[in-house]
């Protein structure tokens, strides 16, 4: 195998406590300086392939491995999690860490390291706190980290899926600049941006099998395969999903910001960063209609969405009704909300349990293989939540935070990493819930939601 | 003058907790206890940003001294005296040392064991990952507390209720911890870290005059009770 070069031999993985393999045999080459693009639906084992390439199965990530992952040369990961890659308190550091481990001089380190945060637009300096930094800030951050390195082999899973579509553009550019000459493959459920760009196409089925490996016209011309986003594709119709699993059990309520500001303070005893998330917003949601904040990453968009269901305190302005006042038990009866980190909204050890959780507590009936089935998560019931894949465990979060039926429903970049079946099902439960009189605010930057009111903000300011 | 404490360099910042350690072993008398204390109680005022930390880190170390204290009296022939000194002792061992760790600088370290006492640079380059991770342990905790509060499982106003559910933020804590600790080793490693054999640093390590003066004044300090003691406190 030449340098840049990575290839696949009878490779199988089956995750701890999964009772089926994700990846079953699977053969694939891929040649030194081959651009490829990997896809299929969510579960699918993307992810998995790139983690076998690093050498991460079997090790740090248990499970039965058997057959060959290996690469030739320097390797470049991008995980789908950015705040995983963050090895650093301050950005310049973060990003000087792989320039570091390949021996550089100093000049040069720091050479890569501006070029690197200014190929991803991160202009806030070399001292910034990375902790300070939004969601798709740090997925920025973690691709700078990888470009940095120009490494032989650029891994990167799902790259710009937490970003606009004017940064994903400019983020674009980078990755392909960077990939200049070198072996490239990546991970995206939105692939058309990609296809002008790559020279192959490689499709996985949900079984984790390869149903189509050829160039992008071949792709273009042959069938479409099922759970990937088609180039020029209509946008999924909502899966129609049942009104008695959506239908509030509590009062949808109006919820109104006024001139509300909020300062995010990062605070070591190094030194304090602080952000000022909002400035004077002014907006409102209300009942039967779903509003969405967007915006570029780091606009402040889960602020707004944190702010107006009462997780957190603002530093100026009044918010009606004021729910950072409720206790906890009348809160959750009232608002569901999900999390950009689906990690974080895990309390129990099982699928099932997690969405039958909220609910019990507050004493109201759910149909968790309903609401499973719905999301597509029905053969996962009795599994871990932390042994799905990232695509499942955003769904997860979402049936977790919204099975019990509260009224005003607050979703944080609900639809990211989604396939065409999933996103209708995530769609499909949002739009269902707004039909049956629910309160409905999201941030968001994919285009293909259906909304009724859109805010867009730029640096904590509506536009 | 009161940021010398965050100029200094982390070894120089870590001395002050070695020389306290090795100074406590001179403390055998409540008078040499308390002199030595005093000389760190106005180091402290004089040199630390701030009070609230150290007071926590004091608040810390007291309950391990009570302990010593309620022991050394009970087992100690019930002398109020030796168990006091006994229980300062354990203040000066540790003290100082648990209030500088808090002002260390991951990198900054990191840099200075590699490059001036030129330990692996591997393993120091994984402590150094390893540490930063305490400065997203806050956010990390935020949003668990968002999360169990929005789905009725935060705090209640039982007390008892209140322990179990901080138990269950530091076990939820503790496994995402777990969690991102593997797959920041699988970054590191995907950044060439598996493969780092002449692992290079982005910053110098220097030893400015401040921190000479800064390991004399450490010194001093940890020399205390020596000096209080030769001198018949």
């Amino acid at each position: 195998m030449s340098l840049g070069g990575a290839r696949f031999e009878g490779f199988t993985w089956r995750p701890l406590g999964r009772r089926d393999p994700v990846v079953a045999g699977l053969d694939l080459t891929i040649e030194a300086g081959e651009r490829v693009l990997l896809m299929g639906p969510s579960g699918a084992g993307k992810s998995t392939l790139l983690h076998g390439l690093a050498g991460a199965l079997g090790t740090t990530i248990a499970g039965e491995l058997s057959g060959t992952a290996q690469v030739e040369g320097r390797l470049g990961l991008l995980l789908q999690n950015p705040a995983d890659a963050i090895v650093a308190e301050r950005m310049g550091r973060d990003v000087a860490f792989g320039p570091e481990n390949a021996g550089m001089s100093r000049d040069e380190i720091w050479s890569r390291v501006d070029e690197a945060l200014a190929s991803v637009g991160l202009t806030y300096g070399r001292d910034h706190f990375c902790a300070a930094l939004s969601g798709g800030e740090q997925q920025r951050l973690a691709l700078a980290g990888v470009l940095a390195m120009r490494p032989d082999v650029l891994l990167l899973d799902e790259p710009t899926s937490m970003l606009d579509g004017d940064t994903s553009a400019s983020v674009r550019d980078a990755i392909l600049s960077a990939a200049e000459g070198r072996t490239l493959l990546i991970v995206e459920h939105r692939i058309e941006p990609w296809l002008d760009h790559v020279d192959r196409v490689v499709v996985l089925s949900a079984e984790g099998a390869i149903v189509s490996d050829g160039t992008v016209r071949a792709f273009l011309d042959g069938p479409a395969p099922a759970g990937v986003w088609m180039p020029g594709m209509p946008t999924p119709a909502p899966l129609d999903v049942p009104a008695d699993l959506v239908r509030p059990d509590a009062e949808a309520l109006s919820i109104a910001a006024t001139e509300v500001s909020v300062e995010l303070v990062t605070r070591t005893l190094r030194g304090t960063q602080r952000t000022q998330a909002l400035t004077d917003l002014t907006a409102a949601i209300s009942p039967g209609r779903t509003t969405a904040f967007t915006g570029p990453s780091g606009a402040g968009k889960s602020t707004a969405l944190a702010v107006l269901g009462g997780l957190l305190k603002p530093g100026g302005g009044m918010v009606t009704p004021e729910l950072r006042r409720w206790r906890s038990r009348r809160l959750a009866g009232a608002v569901g909300w999900v999390p950009q980190n689906p990690e974080h909204g895990f309390l129990t050890s099982t699928v099932g349990d997690e969405v039958r959780h909220t609910a019990r507590k507050l004493g109201r009936e759910v149909d968790v293989d309903r609401v499973l089935e719905v999301f597509g998560l029905g053969r996962f019931a009795t599994s871990n939540p932390y042994r799905l894949s990232g695509g499942e465990q955003r769904r997860l979060a979402l049936a977790a935070a919204l099975a019990h039926r509260p009224g005003v429903v607050l979703l944080d970049e609900p639809t990211v990493g989604q396939d065409p079946s999933t996103w209708a099902a995530v769609v499909g439960w949002i739009a269902a819930a707004r039909s049956a009189g629910a309160t409905v605010a999201l941030s968001t930057h994919d285009a293909d939601l259906p909304l009724d009111v859109e805010h867009r903000m730029r640096d904590g300011v509506l536009q | 003058m009161r940021s010398v404490v965050l100029r200094a360099n982390p070894l120089v910042q870590l001395s002050v907790g070695l020389f306290s350690l090795l100074g406590s072993f001179w403390i055998r008398s409540l008078p040499v206890a308390l002199i030595a204390l005093g000389a760190y109680v106005v180091a402290g005022l004089l040199l630390l940003p701030g009070w609230r930390y150290p007071l926590v880190c004091l608040g810390f170390t007291a309950i391990a001294a009570v302990t010593i204290v309620y022991s050394t009296w009970r087992l100690g022939g019930h002398d109020v005296e030796e168990a006091v000194t006994a229980g300062l002792r354990i203040v000066v061992l540790a003290g100082p040392g648990s209030v500088m760790a808090g002002y260390v600088d991951p990198s900054r370290l990191a840099d200075h064991l590699a490059q001036t006492l030129h330990l692996p640079a591997r393993l120091i380059a994984a402590f150094a990952g390893a540490l930063q991770k305490f400065t997203g342990f806050g956010l990390a905790w935020q949003q668990l507390e968002r999360v169990r509060r929005v789905r009725g499982f935060g705090p209640s106003r039982n007390p008892l209720a209140n322990g179990g559910y901080a138990a269950n933020m530091s076990f939820a804590l503790l496994v995402q911890a777990l969690r991102g600790a593997s797959a920041t080793s699988i970054a590191m490693d995907a950044r060439g870290f598996a493969t780092a054999h002449d692992r290079t640093w982005a910053e110098p390590a220097p030893w400015t005059r401040l921190d000479r003066w800064a390991l004399v004044v450490a010194a001093l300090l940890g020399c205390v009770p020596i000096i209080a003691r030769v001198a018949g406190a």
